[in-house]
């Protein structure tokens, strides 16, 4: 099948998305040839100011259009805790349960010898900075419990250890609300490692 | 455990195979080079997932076809549990009871055999390897806990050895980021170690005893699992982390000469002493096949412990090695209580009353009558 050359390039673009093969590209760009023009434009603007105005926070790394980040500036925020995390999706992640009101650092990936990610790869640095400047009571870990993400949060909790700060590592195990024979056994072991005396 | 119907489908040389087999023996008799081998091999794919020959799955799939297939009706002490394995140039796919299982890790373990074939030999003559595999492989069908643990520790080695290399010849860059790696990497090797310990404690156990069956009262049976010399196997998992410690630091500068991981149990060794002399450099052959055949027999009373059902038996080409005691030895042992296949290029050598009432299998150019 032979596309004119606009609807070509335009079922390319949306290829370069995930998920998106060439039959629902094409349904796209078709569907797109019978929107009103006014809602095109909108449509790629939209694409252009995200990418425009979106930067990382020179505070925390978390994605935003202002800085310092909304949740730098929230003045009801607890500015005595930091929470580490890999990845601004941890972020939402953790917002959507609104019962945490401290800061956060994002890491913007793990410590990985093996890929040539080392500490000054991923914004180590900037959270060392943060620690001295601010005055911080709690910093808390919480990056992914995978061999590279367990690895990052000992380093950070190495080099903060002798400044007295005190860092915690968020809890790994069953998840709530699920049965206890869908869990798989790595899972359970970790679970029955962390357990607790009632 | 047993199986008691087999199928496949655009596997090896056979286009389409169905049969039935004994609860007891099973006996597949053909020349050379005709497919009694890739039966015993497809049994083995059901059981692991993977072939304990071939690397490459391809190489499983019949020539000129795009899948293959084995399908089986298994029972266990519970009920019949049908489980299937596709092959395709993709990748494979298994099947528990007609449900496809998204991990091939809850796959294994379903059906648990255990092949001796006359590569096993080699368990004890060959490289540290292949004891080190075959470690791995009989814990891995008890325990899907140490297969995790065993990927963890691999990973760790990696990341370990990439600094390591990265620092060739130098002092370390980032200390913190190295003891970190070290400190994960020691945790790790202490739960494998471990694990191995509490293995071959069990593994000894078992065939010490049968050992002496075989070698008729005259020889002692001994394994030896050293990981670390000076390293005590009662210690706790703390004592073992600091020893670990310890030794790795007294070969960090050799460790940053040759940027690799020179201390952990990927470097472990397996030891099997006969009346106190290694059988690997002082034993006979016949004393090194003896070895062999004992931690294979032991390997079933242990699975029979551990999973509460006894493994179905694999003998590719092993009982024609054998003389004619320790054939008859290896045949009572099973007799009436493990499901047992064979292949053999004749029965004629063969006396026992096992085999005489046994099903025999014919294997001709891709074909078995029965």
């Amino acid at each position: 099948m032979h596309y004119p050359e606009p609807i070509s390039k335009l079922m390319e673009s949306f290829m370069k998305l995930p998920g998106i093969g060439p039959k629902t590209a094409a349904r796209l760009a078709f569907f797109v040839l019978g929107m009103k023009e006014d809602t095109v434009l909108d449509f790629a603007k939209a694409l252009v100011d995200a990418k425009r105005n979106l930067s990382f926070c020179s505070n925390c790394g978390h994605i935003t259009d202002v800085d310092p980040c909304h949740i730098c500036q929230d003045p009801q925020r607890d500015r005595t805790t930091i929470c580490v995390v890999q990845d601004p999706k941890d972020v939402i992640a953790m917002e959507k349960m609104r019962d945490y009101t401290g800061l956060y650092h994002v890491l913007q990936g793990a410590i990985s010898p093996m890929d040539g990610i080392g500490p000054e790869d991923i914004n180590v640095p900037s959270l060392l900075r943060r620690l001295q400047d601010e005055e911080v009571a709690e910093l808390i870990l919480a990056t992914n419990p995978t061999i590279e993400g367990e690895a990052t949060a000992m380093y950070i909790s190495r080099l903060v250890k002798p400044s007295g700060i005190k860092t915690t590592r968020i809890a790994h195990g069953l998840p709530v609300g699920g049965d206890l024979e869908y869990a798989d056994e790595v899972t359970l072991s970790k679970a029955l490692e962390g357990r607790r005396e009632l | 455990m047993r199986i008691d119907r087999l199928e496949l489908l655009n596997y090896r040389n056979y286009e389409s195979l169905d049969l039935a087999f004994s609860p007891e023996i099973n006996v597949f008799i053909g020349e050379n080079a005709q497919g009694k081998t890739n039966i015993m091999e497809s049994l083995y794919v059901l059981s692991m997932a993977k072939s304990h020959r071939a690397s490459n799955d391809k190489e499983l799939i019949r020539w000129e076809t795009d899948y293959g297939k084995i399908k089986a009706d298994v029972y266990r002490k519970y009920g019949k549990l049908p489980l299937e394995i596709t092959l395709s140039k993709k990748g494979k796919s298994a099947k528990v009871n007609h449900l496809e299982q998204r991990r091939l890790s809850d796959y294994i373990g379903q059906l648990n055999v255990v092949m001796f074939a006359p590569e096993d030999l080699n368990l004890v003559k060959g490289s540290p390897q292949v004891r080190r595999r075959f470690i791995d492989m009989e814990i891995g069908q008890i325990s899907p806990l140490y297969l995790h643990d065993l990927l963890t520790y691999q990973k760790l080695l990696k990341q370990r050895n990439h600094i390591l290399k990265q620092n060739y010849g130098k002092k370390i860059v980032d200390d913190v980021m190295f003891d970190v790696y070290t400190e994960q990497f020691i945790e790790a090797a202490v739960k494998i170690i471990r694990k191995r310990y509490q293995f071959m404690d069990l593994l000894q156990k078992w065939a010490e005893p049968i050992h002496q069956g075989i070698s008729r009262g005259l020889e002692q049976l001994q394994i030896r699992y050293q990981p670390i010399s000076g390293l005590q196997p009662e210690w706790t998992s703390k004592e073992m982390a600091s020893f670990l410690e310890q030794k790795l630091a007294e070969v960090r500068k050799r460790e940053l000469e040759r940027g690799l991981t020179l201390v952990g149990p990927h470097r472990d060794e397996l030891q099997f002493f006969v009346n106190g002399y290694d059988v690997q450099t002082y034993g006979s052959q016949g004393q090194q096949r003896t070895t062999a055949l004992s931690l294979k027999l032991a390997e079933i009373e242990l699975i029979k412990q551990e999973v509460g059902e006894a493994p179905v038996l694999l003998l590719d080409d092993v009982l024609s090695e054998l003389d004619d005691y320790r054939q008859s030895h290896l045949l009572n042992t099973i007799k009436g209580s493990v499901q047992t296949f064979v292949t053999t290029t004749s029965v004629e050598g063969i006396q026992h009353e096992t085999i005489q009432s046994a099903r025999l299998f014919e294997v001709s150019q891709g074909t078995v009558k029965e």
